[in-house]
């Protein structure tokens, strides 16, 4: 690159960082990060999407561009890493190594550097925490009995070469607790010195002290949470917002109801991520107007996003087919299909309606 | 100046209406009325984006394309009008009241409609 070129980008740059500050909006600091990352300056493609998102926290445009920098980063260092680990390997590095591929969930590479870092230091605990870790995190997610098994080994594989890990004991006691086995969480934590506890973990030893004992045959603990899809000792936020969200639901499908009986309304949906109900002349989820409907919402959002007009709140298409309203906040949306002559301006007024009480129901403030 | 423009120039002095713009299906621009803050390029794609996806999601759900699509976003509103071969993109601010504004906006789509059978 010569100097003149060099110039005109510093020149761009000047103004971008001008207009971030004068005219903040996800928009501007994507363009910013945008320009370092041509740059090849990811470091700062990345505190400028951290700063974007602390004035713009749901933006998907900087999420994107944090990712990605994120990425960049991360390859940067792990390039720098593996070429120290091939002059000289040492367990601290290693450590540094898969704590990168956790943050990414690059299991795959956390799989292969654990195995590898295991081989050269076989007394070392720290590969089979890892893995628990990864393993853990797919079984809060998934709730899959194979993973929490696979946990369960890591973790106890873990503590076996380092009696006196702290860290593996508190995470396999959680977990064990989290499932029902609660006497086993209880003998585990009492081997953790007190003196070493922060909130989290008096919390924790609390909570086991009351929990009731479902057993202590992992495999069935496992294998019933698997099948109810719930774990009996859930956290606390995500009880509270099931509960809120079952309560909800009672009360929107009434209000879709009401709503597919208004004069005129052919169709129905509430969608909400992957789930949707459907009332009026729609047989099932597989409706070809439910996917019409995400589509137009999201290429809508898309539309408004990018022309920096705020989110999509509202649509309506009006064709030969009649009138398609549209209302949503988020990944939650309420469509409905009517006659032309029907009253649009009150079914989009009770399709908000729903939208928002839906919100309400799973505790999001619209 | 041509009367497709004329008609721009007028719909754009309406109460709210920030920008219009008469483009084809493919996004290639016809003519337009913007103001300062809009960009040609940036309005023409995401509108010929928009009115894509939208007929092509339509045709799939075996519904006709659609003549009017209005959409209400937090800080903006707009109206995508079908004139047969084009589409009038009409962006408007958040205050501004759609329903006040659509005789407006169907009178511009009418002459609009006879200005371009006139041109083929």
């Amino acid at each position: 690159m010569n100097l003149i070129q060099r110039l005109k980008i510093w020149k761009e740059l000047r103004r971008l960082e001008q207009r971030v500050r004068e005219e903040p909006s996800p928009s501007t600091f994507v363009d910013l990060g945008q320009v370092f990352i041509n740059l090849d300056m990811l470091e700062r493609a990345l505190q400028v999407a951290d700063d974007g998102l602390l004035l713009f926290p749901d933006s998907a445009e900087l999420q994107k561009l944090r990712t990605f920098a994120r990425r960049g980063v991360d390859r940067g260092r792990i390039d720098e890493l593996r070429t120290r680990l091939n002059k000289s390997a040492t367990a601290k590095l290693y450590n540094e190594l898969v704590q990168i591929y956790l943050e990414s969930g690059d299991q795959g590479s956390l799989h292969a550097t654990c195995e590898e870092w295991s081989v050269r230091f076989p007394s070392d605990p720290g590969p089979w925490l890892a893995m628990g870790q990864a393993r853990l995190g797919n079984y809060y997610r998934d709730i899959s009995a194979r993973e929490g098994t696979e946990a369960v080994q890591c973790l106890e594989r873990a503590i076996g070469l380092e009696p006196a890990a702290t860290r593996a004991r508190v995470l396999l006691a959680e977990m064990l607790y989290r499932i029902g086995a609660t006497n086993r969480a209880r003998t585990l934590l009492d081997a953790v010195p007190t003196g070493s506890d922060d909130g989290e973990l008096q919390n924790l030893r609390r909570q086991v002290v009351e929990a009731r004992s479902l057993g202590s045959d992992l495999e069935s603990l496992l294998r019933n949470a698997e099948e109810q899809g719930l774990l009996p000792n859930a956290p606390p936020t995500a009880a509270v917002a099931a509960a809120r969200s079952e309560d909800g639901i009672g009360s929107i499908r009434d209000a879709l109801a009401a709503i597919a009986e208004m004069p005129g309304v052919r169709k129905a949906t509430y969608i909400r991520g992957t789930r949707a109900l459907v009332k009026g002349d729609i047989k099932d989820g597989k409706d070809p107007f439910l996917r019409t409907v995400r589509v137009v919402a999201k290429a809508g959002h898309r539309f408004s996003r990018r022309l920096d007009i705020g989110s999509f709140k509202r649509g309506m298409l009006q064709g030969p087919f009649g009138v398609i309203c549209i209302c949503c906040y988020g990944e939650v949306l309420a469509a409905v299909q009517c006659d032309a002559s029907a009253q649009t301006e009150r079914i989009l007024a009770e399709l908000q309606e729903v939208v928002a009480s839906s919100l309400y129901a799973m505790g999001v403030t619209p | 100046m041509n009367p497709i423009q004329e008609t721009l120039d007028e719909l754009r002095r309406t109460a709210g209406v920030k920008a219009c713009m008469l483009i084809m299906a493919d996004g290639l621009v016809v003519a337009e009325a913007l103001g300062a803050r809009y960009r040609e390029d940036v309005i023409a794609g995401l509108s010929s984006y928009l009115s894509m996806t939208t007929n092509k999601a339509l045709h799939e759900g075996e519904l006709e394309s659609f003549d009017t699509f209005t959409l209400h976003a937090a800080h903006g509103k707009a109206v995508f009008c079908d004139i047969g071969e084009s589409f009038l993109v009409v962006l408007l601010d958040q205050f501004a009241d759609i329903e006040a504004g659509r005789r407006e906006i169907q009178s511009a789509v009418q002459r609009l409609r006879r200005s371009s059978r006139l041109g083929s």
